[in-house]
Formats: C-alpha cells, structure tokens, sequence
C-alpha cells in the first residue's frame, strides 16, 4: 500500500514534468475523442441516411434474382401475398414503416427530345424531398418513416392523391428542358415486353448528384396502374432502431428472399471500414506518442532517483517492489493523462454541440448538415485502457534499468 | 591482514577483494580484506578518501557484491542469497545510516521510520508503537508528520538513525553519518548512535576520515589503498 502512496504522491514532486506530459496526453486523447465522436455520429447519420436513401432496414422480394437484375426486370420477381405479409409486419413491435415500391425503365420523350429513364415508384407519403428554401442552408433531419429522394429544386412533391405525376431529376429536365407542370410522354416497358406510354406532369425537380441524371420518381399507384401488376415486386421495411431491424427478418413469411441494409449498402460498410481504419491509425500514434512522452518521462524520473531506489533497496526492498513503484507510477501519469483527455474530449464536443455541431457537406450543391459529436463510453475504454498498458510498457525499460544496478551502485549517483 | 575481534563474530569478512572495471582495466577497491567484527561491537572504518572504507562497508552491508572472499554474517554465507533473500536479510538483520541522510522525500518522517517495518509485515498497531518510541528517542516526536525537506540536516539524520534501529537490527551500518554536518550536529548524531548501541546492544559499524569522530568507536580499523593498514582499541 504504501508503494502506491509512494507512487502517487512521486506525480507531485517535479510538477511542471507531469505537468508537460500530462499536457501532450490530454490533448492528444482530447483530439482522438472530438474526432472519434465526430466520425461516430458522422458515420451513423450516414448509415441512417443510406437506409433511407431508398433501401430500408430491410428488404423483402419475390425472388432472390431481384437483388441481382430486379431494378431493370421488377415483374420477374412479384410477391405473392404481399398485402398480408406487409400488414402482418406493420404490427410487429419496433416496426415504423412497411410499403412496397416497384418501377420500371422508360424512354422520356419531350417535343423533340429523349432521355431514358428509371422510373422508381413508392407511395406519395413514403417519399420525401427536401425542401427548396434549405438549398445551401443547414440541410433538416429527414422523417424517419419515408425515403429521403434528394432536394427539391423546384415545384412540389406528388401528394396522396395526385396521380400520373412524375419528380424529375435536375439533369435528366435540363436534358429534356422541361420545367415543373410540363407534359413528358414516357414509354415503358410492360411485364410481358410490351409497351405503353402514358402522359405525365412534371410536378417537381429533385437534385441528387449520381442520381438525378436517370432516376425519376412516382407514386406507387401510378406505377402499379401503369404497368399492370397487382403485386410488388419488393417492399421495404424501416425499423424504429437497428437493434430491432435485425430481429424483424425472422418474421418474414416462407418462400420471400431478404436483405438487410448491411447487404445493400456495401459503400457504407466499406466507408464505415476506412473510417474505422483512420481511427485506429490515429489511436496507434497516439499511442507512439505516448510511447515516446512516458518512456521518455520515465526514464529521467529513473536516472535522477538511483539514489532513492539504491535506498529502498537497501533498507529491504526487493527488485520487484521497484519495479512495481516505477511502472505504477507510469500508469498512474498514463492513467491520469487519460482521463484528463477524455474528460476535456468529451468537454469540448459538448460545447461543440452546444454551438450546433459542425457542419458536414456531403456533395456539391448539397445543402450540409450539422453533425453532433457522439463520443461514448466506447471512447473511454478504447482509449483508456491502452494508454495505461502503453504507460506501463513505457515504464518497464527505465524500471529494469533501475533495477539492474546493485543498491550500492544506485546509491553511487549523484 | 587478518585481525581477530571478540568471541564471537557477528560479521566474518574473509579475504574479500573487490575490483571496479574501467573501460579497458580493472581498478581494485579492495585487496584480500579480512576482518572480523563481534556482536554488540562499534567498529570505525577510518581511511582516506579512496581507501576502500566505504566499499567495505557496502559489502558488509549486503548492497555490493564482492569479486572475491567472502562474508558471513550471523552465520548466513551472504554471497549464495539470491535477491529476495538478501533483501529480507538487509531488512531484518541491518540497518544503514548514510552520509546524506537519504530519506524519501514523498515520505513523512513517521512514514520514512515506518518503511522498514511494512516489509516485515507488521501490524499497524506495532508499526506505531515501535515508529513512536524511536521518534521519542531521537528527540523528533513532534515532526512526525513533516516532510523530511522542512527538517534540518541533524533532524534528518536523526530520522535516519530512527529508520535503522527501527526494525531493531543486529548491526547498524553508518557510511561517514556526520560527514554532512558541522561538528556541533555531528558530535550529537555520534552521541545518539553510541547510545543506541548501547542500549539496543547492535553492532555499529561506522566509516569517517574525522579522528574527533573515530573517537566514538570502541575499536578503529585504519585503510588505506584497498589493504586494512592498521588496527587498534581507540583513544
């Protein structure tokens, strides 16, 4: 006991040392948990706005194949009873939203000009587009029971009841040179290969980098009209939290095929993956860092107390109880570095939260959107617990030297 | 040179030679030292600077290993202990008071005496009443809580003294105890030594180049270049 009185109190004595290797562990873990945070929640608001980019916790389909080709060949893979299934999951606990979505592929024709185009349908209260007046503004949280389709530029975006309208995408009406309540003739392709062309308005412009040159959107009625079938191809299934999304496949009817939002959103997984992989670069010079700070802390402390040590041990104080005062003191230095810096981490993304977060653009001509830092308890043993290991390795070279000289040879030192 | 003590020796150092290595030669320190100190003896090392008195006392004292000989101390070949033995051996056999006090400075003075005692494992209640009565002794009951720093040079020798005998040793070591202090202090410190080993009946073993010190001893071993040069009862 009295060793690690010893070793506590031994933080005191030289101040501003402590006080210079605290100082680089605190900023250093302070970063780590602000990025940490930061990566955290950018990360899980990605992975919420990838689920509702259109995927969904889950997904249910006729067939296998429709993960495959089912965006180009929807009617190979229809469900059969999907009514049923979809009302009988609506009334699972943890279920926010069940709705089916179809489409097809379509030439768009406009007085003279044509572009192709995928038609993606769900039902009018499912999709959601930003509104026109946040462009460039902080971007608002998208509900949580719709898909979020991309930023309105201009008009508005089918109601309930609205049929036979169409949400067309930036490029593909600059293409067209179409503007919102203009007439464009789409020609589809039916179960069966047949063709049919149906007159839409267009009563909105949406904008959505990558996508807006081929997508454009309806309401699930229309669609279903237009093409014919009775049944969905697939629906989609929003959980109220992932935990429960997880469970939910386990009730799916027999003979359907699923994925869940892993499975179909692989670039989220491998950002998610790198992002993971940046962190852990970073901890791991951190570590270095800390490596090099208490190795080097430690070793001094050694050198200048030989005399100290020659005396315990003199008095009767065996190798092994130097040893352990001189590591114990390292990991109190890496322990008290640690929670110091994961103490002001968490302080200052507090009060960046407090400041509204800080604000992430996620393309160009996307309106940003304010990420909160989300630094947890995981922050606190993933940083901790290695700094004190890395500090008491730090310390294990400068204690065996201290032990390696006889007490005399100790005492020798001046 | 072997010179014969009392009856029974307490320390029997035998043709011990000690030898430091320098980048390419090998510097002795001691040269087939033997000597023999009995039980309840207050034996001076006097020589000067150089002479080997000091790495004679550390060899004693089970903190240096010698290059050759041996010593035996109370019946215990010191050289075949490993660590730990040796360590438990210095704890409960010695006591060692140093030129420059050496007291741990994170350490109050009650918590200094005290040290020697946790390692044997002592209650608390022992450990304070054994602490307490050395500090009576010593004439620093009332520092007890102080820092070591916040004492004078005397005060912490006299707290050194109470961090040997604590543990109520068979031989105190003292490597030049008065060396740091002016002779007022020294002749106190010297005083207070003599008296514990009277009363406590431990071997004093102390080294000084001062002959007003050496006087304390009851018997002088004189060295010079690593040999002992001469002995005799002192004055």
């Amino acid at each position: 006991m009295r060793l690690v009185a010893m070793a506590l109190r031994n933080l005191f004595r030289q101040k501003r040392r402590t006080l210079v290797a605290l100082s680089a562990l605190i900023v250093g873990l302070a970063g780590l948990v602000v990025f940490q945070g930061y990566i955290t929640r950018l990360m899980s608001s990605f992975r919420d706005r990838t689920i509702l980019s259109g995927i969904g916790h889950l997904q249910v389909a006729g067939g296998e194949g429709y993960f495959e080709d089912g965006e180009y060949n929807p009617y190979a893979y229809l469900i059969r009873g999907a009514d049923e299934a979809m009302e009988k999951l609506r009334k699972e606990p943890g279920v926010e939203a069940v709705f089916p979505s179809t489409g097809f592929t379509s030439i768009a024709g406009y007085g003279e000009k044509s572009a192709t185009l995928l038609v993606k349908a769900y039902p009018a209260e499912r999709m959601y587009f930003s509104p026109p007046e946040s462009a460039g503004k902080v971007a608002a949280v998208p509900p949580a029971d719709r898909f979020e389709l991309g930023g309105l530029v201009a008009g508005r975006a089918p109601g309930v009841s609205d049929r036979d309208q169409l949400v067309l995408g930036e490029t593909a009406a600059r293409v067209l040179g179409v503007r919102v309540g203009d007439v464009v003739t789409l020609m589809g392709i039916l179960p069966e290969g047949a063709l049919n062309g149906r007159d839409f308005t267009v009563a909105a412009i949406y904008r959505n980098p990558g996508r807006d040159k081929l997508f454009a959107f309806t309401d699930y009625q229309t669609a279903a009209d237009f093409t014919g079938i009775a049944e969905p191809p697939v629906f989609h299934v929003l959980a109220q939290d992932l935990d429960r999304a997880d469970s939910l496949a386990a009730r799916l009817p027999a003979g359907v095929a699923h994925r869940d939002w892993r499975q179909l959103a692989p670039f989220f997984i491998q950002v998610n993956t790198m992002f993971n992989g940046f962190l852990a670069v970073i901890r791991s010079i951190i570590l270095l860092v800390t490596l090099f700070i208490l190795g080097n802390t430690m070793n001094r402390i050694v050198f200048e107390r030989m005399r100290e040590w020659g005396t315990l041990r003199a008095v009767g104080t065996p190798k092994g109880g130097i040893l352990a005062l001189v590591v114990m003191e390292g990991c109190f230095l890496g322990l008290a570095g640690s929670i110091l810096g994961i103490g002001a981490g968490f302080a200052v993304s507090q009060l960046v939260n407090l400041c509204g977060g800080l604000p992430f653009r996620s393309g160009e001509g996307l309106a940003p959107f304010m990420i909160r830092l989300a630094p947890d308890m995981r922050a606190v043993w993933l940083n901790l617990a290695p700094v004190v290991v890395t500090a008491a390795l730090a310390s294990l070279l400068p204690a065996r030297r201290a032990v390696g000289l006889t007490p005399a040879e100790c005492l020798r030192q001046i | 040179m072997q010179i014969a003590a009392t009856a029974t020796p307490l320390i029997r150092v035998m043709a011990v030679g000690k030898h430091y290595q320098l980048e390419k030669t090998q510097a002795p320190a001691l040269i087939e030292v033997s000597l023999d100190v009995g039980e309840g003896e207050r034996l001076c090392l006097m020589g000067p600077s150089g002479s080997g008195k000091s790495t004679l006392l550390n060899i004693i004292g089970c903190i240096d290993r010698a290059s050759s000989g041996s010593v035996v101390i109370d019946g215990e070949e010191t050289e075949r202990l490993d660590d730990a033995r040796l360590s438990r051996f210095r704890n409960r056999t010695m006591g060692f008071v140093f030129q420059s006090f050496n007291l741990i400075p994170v350490l109050s003075v009650f918590e200094n005496v005290e040290y020697p005692l946790l390692l044997q494992g002592l209650p608390s209640k022992e450990r304070r009443s054994r602490v307490d009565e050395l500090l009576q002794k010593v004439g620093l009951a009332e520092y007890a809580r102080r820092s070591p720093e916040n004492l004078s040079g005397g005060q912490r020798q006299r707290v050194a003294i109470a961090r040997a005998l604590v543990t109520r040793p068979r031989l105190v070591i003292a490597d030049e105890p008065t060396a740091a202090l002016d002779h007022a202090t020294g002749s106190s410190i010297m005083e207070l030594m003599v008296d514990m080993n009277e009363t406590a009946g431990s071997t004093l073993i102390f080294s000084t180049h001062d002959p007003s010190v050496a006087r304390y001893a009851k018997r002088i071993v004189r060295m010079l270049d690593g040999r002992i040069d001469s002995e005799g009862e002192a004055a």
